[in-house]
């Protein structure tokens, strides 16, 4: 430790500094890189960037539409309540009544509270309602999802039938054919990894971690070892950095593909 | 399953992987973070050289490392340093190389850690661990009270600790 403190300077040693300054000396055109999760660090941009909402009129009564499109956006409501909006979800609610929302694609909502005007949501074939809490709503295939980080959540088919209570850590899924949402027996910690910028592993096999990886990176790997575990808490800016460290800490080789 | 040899990763990602241990080995030797820049620089275009004229590299990471400490011994000798002196060194010493290679891992990401802290966070730790100056006189100089200067002091100390926990412990079976 003494040794880097001593020698410390900002802004030196910077990797993509002499990624560039390499490419410039040896004439290489850097192909654009797909950014990894642009969302994530897209969600700290995001505070200031409430630019895409679009009003739309019915009845004189304000629509409003909130709308991510490249990047993952976090919005405030009327209400105080935080969403934050994967890339092309849209939420919708009447100015009036800010807390009757209809939500397509998938979100993470952070409630405030107010007991006196439940928080609802509503999708195609799924219906959210609660008080004040943290959770997911994916609403963006057929089969819907809610994930609980806080709180107590209503997750039914629609408003007028039975649904089942989830509370911190619990998730469930609905498929159009099933009248009530199925409780997960074991929730995954990295269904919201989008929203909480990192991956959760407690003693899973590698099989699990990459399969995990490719769902949020879009990419397929192939591995060596794959029933090795793997705990560990992985920041998800940089699919790479998590790629090497996992490499050295099992002592096997993956790549993507 | 696709067993690929180490030797698959791409230039690309030998940069991105290796080049700031690379700098934190280089360093050792040299003791000037420009100079370690510009010799993991020149190592890098070597590799690639001989990878455009098509000549197989084995193992990639080894052969940086040892471009790496010859272009830094070249130099120290070139600036007239006995050949029984070239060796790297840390803070309290001569370190044999198989540790300087070793520890560039870790304090790669050490040197992460600190890039992240919050700026003024930063700059108070860094005057007072790097600079050695006392809480007084960092005070004095940006302002603040002594009070703020030992809290940012020890949040930095906790955020390079759990940093570095999180992101780099692991337990496996």
């Amino acid at each position: 430790m003494d040794f880097v403190l001593k020698h410390y300077q900002e802004g030196k040693f910077d990797t993509q500094k002499a990624i560039k300054r390499f490419n410039e000396a040896h004439g290489i055109v850097q192909k654009p890189r797909r950014r990894v999760l642009p969302w994530v660090s897209g969600i700290v941009a995001a505070a200031a960037a409430v630019v895409l909402c679009v009003l739309l009129f019915r009845d004189n009564d304000q629509q409003i539409q909130l709308m991510a499109s490249a990047e993952v956006q976090e919005f405030v409501l009327p209400d105080g309540s935080e969403v934050t909006l994967t890339p092309g979800s849209r939420l919708t609610y009447n100015e009036k009544s800010p807390r009757n929302t209809h939500l397509e694609g998938k979100a993470f909502f952070e409630v405030a509270r107010d007991e006196a005007v439940p928080f609802e949501i509503t999708a195609d074939g799924a219906f959210v309602r609660v008080l004040g809490t943290k959770f997911m709503v994916d609403a963006g295939s057929s089969v819907k999802e809610v994930y609980v980080t806080e709180g107590k959540v209503l997750f039914a088919k629609s408003s007028d039938v039975e649904g089942v209570i989830l509370t911190k850590d619990m998730q469930a899924t609905l498929s159009q054919s099933d009248q009530l949402p199925v409780i997960a027996v074991e929730a995954d910690v990295n269904t919201i990894a989008w929203q909480r910028g990192s991956f959760i592993f407690d003693m899973t096999p590698l099989k699990e971690v990459l399969k995990t990886l490719s769902e949020h990176y879009k990419v397929s790997f192939a591995a060596t070892d794959l029933d090795k575990q793997l705990s560990g808490e992985f920041y998800a800016e940089d699919l790479d950095l998590i790629i090497s460290l996992i490499e050295s800490a099992l002592d096997v080789h993956i790549i993507k593909r | 399953m696709v067993f690929a040899a180490q030797d698959n990763s791409s230039f690309d990602d030998l940069f991105r992987y290796n080049y700031r241990p690379l700098c934190l080995y280089a360093l050792h030797y040299l003791q000037d973070v420009d100079l370690a820049e510009d010799v993991v620089q020149e190592s890098y275009a070597a590799l690639w050289e001989k990878l455009q004229e098509g000549t197989h590299v084995l193992n990639r990471k080894s052969y940086l490392y040892m471009m790496v400490r010859n272009r830094c011994l070249d130099h120290l000798r070139k600036k007239g340093i006995p050949t029984e002196s070239l060796k790297p060194y840390d803070t309290y010493g001569i370190i044999d190389d198989d540790d300087a290679q070793e520890r560039s891992q870790t304090e790669a990401r050490l040197w992460t850690a600190i890039d992240s802290l919050p700026e003024k966070c930063r700059e108070v730790f860094i005057l007072s661990k790097r600079d050695g100056l006392k809480y007084e006189e960092i005070a004095e100089e940006l302002g603040l009270s002594v009070n703020t200067v030992r809290n940012q002091i020890s949040k930095a100390l906790k955020v390079l600790k759990e940093g570095v926990h999180k992101l780099y412990t692991f337990f496996f079976a």
